[in-house]
């Protein structure tokens, strides 16, 4: 327990010269000063870019180094903190699609795609996904990554045991409205008392809502969050809870339920197929995908963006539009269950062949054309932030069993303040 | 958690230790009061002396300019202190009163943001969670820790094995322990519904219900704390001498009767300490929910789990900041919440002084 | 005979019930291990394995190929080593100015000092965060070191401590030699507080080493965080993969765990010891 001046001395010595070289590194590894540095970061979220493409870019791009890091945690708060200095932003990022929203008042904190060589590219792409990026005035702040088109992965081998049809084009037909998927989940529970329809309310009113052209703010900047549009989605969603065949899953535990059985069907889009087959590799050759009851829906999608801070805008474009060429997007399908957001992709091999964990079921064909149909709905600033207590007054029902109708005030209350504090109107 | 001046020990993990070491060292830890009150403590350590140069009073001015190397060796404290506290503090009073996203201009907007607050249920659903779990942890803790510093204090063998034994939970990285809890009380397997279904139990959705949640979080900074504190207690009864427990037994007194109207009122004072560190420490519970229920998976991340109930009040003026980007909204939660700390703190010192003077 | 007997019992049971709370105590560092050697299906699997697997390694190697390890690890030391010695230096030099003498304002400095106890991190955040952005050390390990350099606790431990261990005949002494007060700290002062220097070293290093939310707000850079953050991320991020979690929260908790029962009785002692005089 004793410490002597003299090893106190030491310590101190060694420990300024540690932080001071810390400091230098720190200092020699940030960006330079001009726009043409030919050292990029690139931030990304796991399972955000297919790593096999990123690994890729940094062998084709031999004239930069591509540094690139996996975020954990809540992307748009690290994203928005890393953005507030110069030797801390990224020169390229990713944006989730349900965050870009939220980013777009603050557009010139991007650099404007269509001044570094998007426009003869955007023809190629998905005009609606390209919408969500850009600005009134006609800035274009991020570059589809993919799309989030929604079906029904369910489990062939449950349903085969529920008496359910099995075939996904039958599931399609029979399953088709919400009422009748709730249906088929009481049965299946019935026949699999461990098996559960969904994972929890909240996925199935995102779902709906994304079914949908309106959200919870119009155009107008005006709160309709209250409306029968939503209304309706909340209604429906409470259904599975009633019928009980709802899991009430709301935390990490997903990753268990979904690998022991517990969950018969999932409702996701396209890119949830690696969180399944992540989850779960036990189960691969037992899930199938079929359409989402009540019609396409899309659920996030990201996009690439620039901060305006960029070390090098140019040449962190060509890297974008690189990874995300159509051959390129194609491989991150397969590597990542990316759905491609230029169609000329949807024709290469690596679309139109069999999943093996979809027990060789060709995905695309229920994807593809779900892709083509997705409604086009205006999606706010403050979108997310006041749809939030939608989501957590359905925990609240899950939770403490809530009544519904008294969960459906409290949120519409909630929301309608936040919407007051973000200036909504 | 940080050793910044405002948290102090309170909220910092095994800080508090030598908190009470300035009353042992003032000899009688049983006159002191608990540290961070409102002018607690100051003043009264007498025993300074002058420098011996110190002839002839000099003038204001001079004596200030003859303290220079003093001064000097406060100041590093007091700089980094205005610059990244008192002025933080301060700004943060300014911002509550104004709308700003973090990115764009600031508009002023009055009380608007204590308006908000005001009618704000989820502000008032996170204080009584935060008052919930503070509860539900620090009365168990509190009494198994003078339970345990008892037992310690009884018997001679083991001692040193016990005290490094439970201490180890408080120098534990909270990160580490609350995703070690997520994975022990996991709805869907975990070693806690493996032994409830050994017994032919059902699992209980630990991590789903309003209850369980904050009993969870609650078990959590029980474990946690429950070790440290009784070697705070220990402290404490190692003061008392041996000859008031003598006496006492020689008029006839039981140990029932001796723990409570000989060692309960001797340790007092450290009571009282422990249960204000305890309040600061466990109504600023922010870590334990923000990892417990930051799985990316949710619908909108810190919101404090299923039915919002692990949702402390720190963790939504997180939220409000630093994912809704609301810095005016979260400047005043922030504000709100101290005050209230602050609030039951007082009751607390109110509570003490009454009881101390009386006989 | 009787009455020992009893005796004998009492003293058992208080081991007995002494050895439970060791138990719980200590368990969950058991069942770390055990959830950190086997796979992530036997840990969702009914009955649980109860005993260490041999899957450590494999854990380990997803552990780096998911983070940077040895880059949050180094940034957590020199984050907690940075912040030990200043504090003991800051805190030890200001303590001996307040313990020692009389200086115009002396109250009101200390005053400050003591009120700043109850004040929650969170309250300074936001404007600490803006500073960092102003300052460009947002990101950076500064960020961290230099705020929790002013340590309000250290300097009133300290204060106490030279208060009643450094004897002023030796400071009178010193200072009839000619000594200044920065000599007299350097000769006199600190020899005689080594032990509560030690003390409130290891505390800081603690303190520091488990700090959460200012890395959580500050470290922005992904691949610059401390071993907290990093963790908590992993956490959020590949809940999938338990015992990979696992057996990061195990290579993480382990160094700390060792260091400190390495140094705990003298630690626990000086935490205690002030009692009984």
């Amino acid at each position: 327990m004793d410490l002597s001046r003299r090893r106190f001395l030491q310590a101190a010595v060694l420990t300024a010269a540690t932080a001071g070289a810390t400091a230098a590194c720190g200092g020699g590894s940030g960006p330079g000063g001009g726009k043409d540095s030919k050292n990029l970061a690139l931030w990304y979220w796991s399972g955000g870019l297919s790593d096999k493409v990123v690994a890729d870019a940094k062998k084709h791009f031999s004239g930069v180094s591509l540094k690139t890091s996996v975020v954990g945690g809540d992307f748009k708060t690290k994203l928005l903190t890393g953005l507030r200095a110069a030797q801390s932003a990224p020169d390229i990022t990713g944006v989730k699609g349900e965050d870009i929203a939220s980013f777009l008042p603050n557009a010139d904190r991007f650099i404007d795609l269509r001044t570094v060589g998007a426009d003869r590219l955007v023809p190629q792409y998905l005009s609606w996904k390209l919408k969500q990026a850009t600005t009134q005035d006609g800035k274009l702040i991020g570059f589809p990554i993919d799309i989030g088109p929604c079906a029904t992965f369910y489990r062939e081998d449950l349903f085969a045991q529920a008496g359910l049809p099995t075939d996904p084009a039958k599931v399609s037909a029979e399953l088709s409205t919400w009422d009748d998927y709730f249906k088929a989940g009481v049965e299946l529970h019935k026949a699999v008392p461990k098996t559960f329809l969904v994972n929890n309310i909240g996925s199935v009113f995102s779902m709906i809502i994304g079914q949908g052209t309106q959200r919870f703010i119009d155009e107008n900047n005006r709160f309709i969050g209250d409306q029968d549009h939503i209304r309706t989605a909340w209604t429906t969603a409470v259904k599975p809870y009633t019928l009980g065949i709802d899991a009430k899953i709301n935390d990490n535990t997903w990753n268990a339920a979904i690998s022991n059985g517990a969950l018969g069907t999932e409702i996701g889009a396209a890119w949830h197929a690696l969180d399944i087959s992540n989850a779960a590799p036990g189960t691969k050759g037992n899930w199938r995908v079929a359409n989402l009851p009540g019609g396409p829906s899309n659920l996030g999608g990201s996009f690439l963006a620039i901060p305006a801070t960029s070390g090098n805008p140019e040449e962190a474009f060509k890297i974008i539009s690189w990874i995300l060429s159509p051959e390129n997007q194609a491989r991150g399908f397969t590597d990542a269950a990316l759905f491609p957001t230029a169609p000329a992709a949807y024709k290469l091999p690596a679309l139109t062949g069999g999943d093996p964990f979809f027990g060789g079921q060709k995905t695309i064909e229920i994807f593809g054309p779900a892709a083509e149909k997705i409604p086009s709905a205006y999606e706010a600033p403050a979108d997310a932030a006041v749809s939030a207590p939608f989501f957590s007054e359905l925990t609240s029902i899950e939770a403490k069993g809530k009544d519904p109708d008294e969960a459906w005030k409290d949120a519409v209350a909630q929301a309608k303040q936040i919407a007051e504090r973000q200036g909504v109107k | 958690m940080p050793p910044t001046p405002v948290t102090g020990p309170a909220s910092t993990g095994p800080a508090s230790g030598p908190g009470t070491g300035h009353a042992r060292h003032a000899g009688r830890p049983a006159q002191d009061r608990p540290r961070g009150g409102p002018g607690g403590g100051s003043g009264r350590h007498g025993r300074r002396i002058r420098p011996v140069s110190a002839g002839s009073r000099p003038g204001p001015r001079r004596r200030v300019a003859r303290h220079w190397p003093q001064y000097l060796a406060i100041s590093p404290y007091y700089l980094i202190f205005t610059v990244f506290m008192l002025f933080p503090v301060l700004y943060t009073v300014y911002l509550a009163f104004q709308k700003w996203d973090g990115i764009g201009d600031m508009h002023y907007v009055g009380f608007q943001q204590f308006r908000f607050l005001w009618d704000d249920p989820i502000f008032w659903l996170s204080v009584r969670n935060t008052l919930v779990i503070w509860v539900l942890s620090t009365v168990p803790m509190l009494c198994l820790a003078l339970v345990l510093a008892v037992l310690v204090n009884s018997t001679k063998r083991l001692t040193a094995f016990y005290r490094v034994a439970l201490f180890i939970p408080s120098i534990t990285s909270l990160v580490a322990i609350a995703i070690f809890f997520g994975a022990v009380f996991s709805n869907n397997f975990g070693l806690i519904n493996a032994i409830l279904r050994s017994v032919h139990m059902s699992a209980v959705p630990w991590m789903s219900n309003e209850w369980t949640i904050k009993l969870v979080i609650a078990t959590l900074m029980t474990w946690q704390w429950t070790g440290y504190n009784a070697i705070i207690y220990l402290a404490g009864l190692q003061a008392i001498p041996s000859e008031v427990y003598e006496a006492a037994r020689m008029d006839g007194a039981g140990p029932a009767r001796i723990f409570f109207s000989i060692t309960i009122p001797l340790l007092r004072p450290i009571i009282l300490f422990t249960v204000v560190v305890s309040t600061v420490t466990g109504l600023q519970s922010f870590t334990e929910p923000q990892v417990l229920f930051g799985s990316e998976a949710a619908t909108n991340p810190n919101s404090g789990g299923p039915g919002q109930a692990g949702l402390t009040t720190l963790l939504y003026f997180y939220h409000q900041a630093f994912d809704n980007n609301d810095f005016g909204y979260g400047a005043a939660i922030v504000w709100a919440f101290f005050l209230l700390i602050l609030l039951i703190v007082l009751v607390n010192w109110r509570l003490v002084q009454r009881k101390e003077r009386r006989p | 005979m009787n009455g020992i007997n009893r005796k004998r019992v009492r003293g058992l049971s208080v081991h007995v019930i002494l050895m439970l709370g060791v138990v719980i105590s200590v368990f969950p560092f058991y069942w770390i291990v055990v959830m950190a050697t086997n796979t992530s299906q036997d840990i969702y699997s009914y009955p649980p394995k109860l005993w260490f697997g041999g899957n450590l390694l494999t854990n380990i190697q997803h552990l780096f190929d998911k983070m940077d390890f040895f880059g949050s690890l180094f940034n957590t030391v020199v984050v907690a080593v940075c912040t030990t010695v200043l504090v003991l230096f800051f805190d030890s030099l200001a303590a001996f100015a307040f313990a020692k003498y009389d200086f115009p304002g002396k109250k009101f400095f200390f005053g400050v000092l003591l009120s700043m106890y109850l004040l929650p991190t969170q309250l300074a955040i936001i404007p600490q965060y803006e500073i960092m952005v102003r300052l460009g050390w947002l990101g950076t390990l500064k960020a961290l070191v230099v705020p929790a350099a002013a340590n309000a606790f250290g300097i009133f431990w300290m204060r106490q401590y030279t208060t009643t261990s450094v004897p002023d005949e030796l400071l009178d002494a010193a200072r009839i030699e000619g000594a200044g007060f920065f000599r007299l700290y350097w000769h006199v002062v600190l020899p005689c507080v080594r032990p509560a220097l030690a003390f409130l070293g290891i505390y800081t290093f603690i303190a520091a080493w488990n700090d959460y939310i200012l890395p959580l707000v500050m470290l922005v850079n992904p691949d610059r965080l401390t071993l907290q953050v990093a963790l908590a991320q992993l956490y959020a991020g590949h809940s999938t993969d338990y015992s990979m979690v696992m057996s990061g929260v195990l290579l993480s908790v382990i160094p700390l765990v060792l260091v400190f029962t390495f140094f705990a009785r003298g630690f626990i002692a000086d935490a205690t010891k002030g009692a009984l005089r």
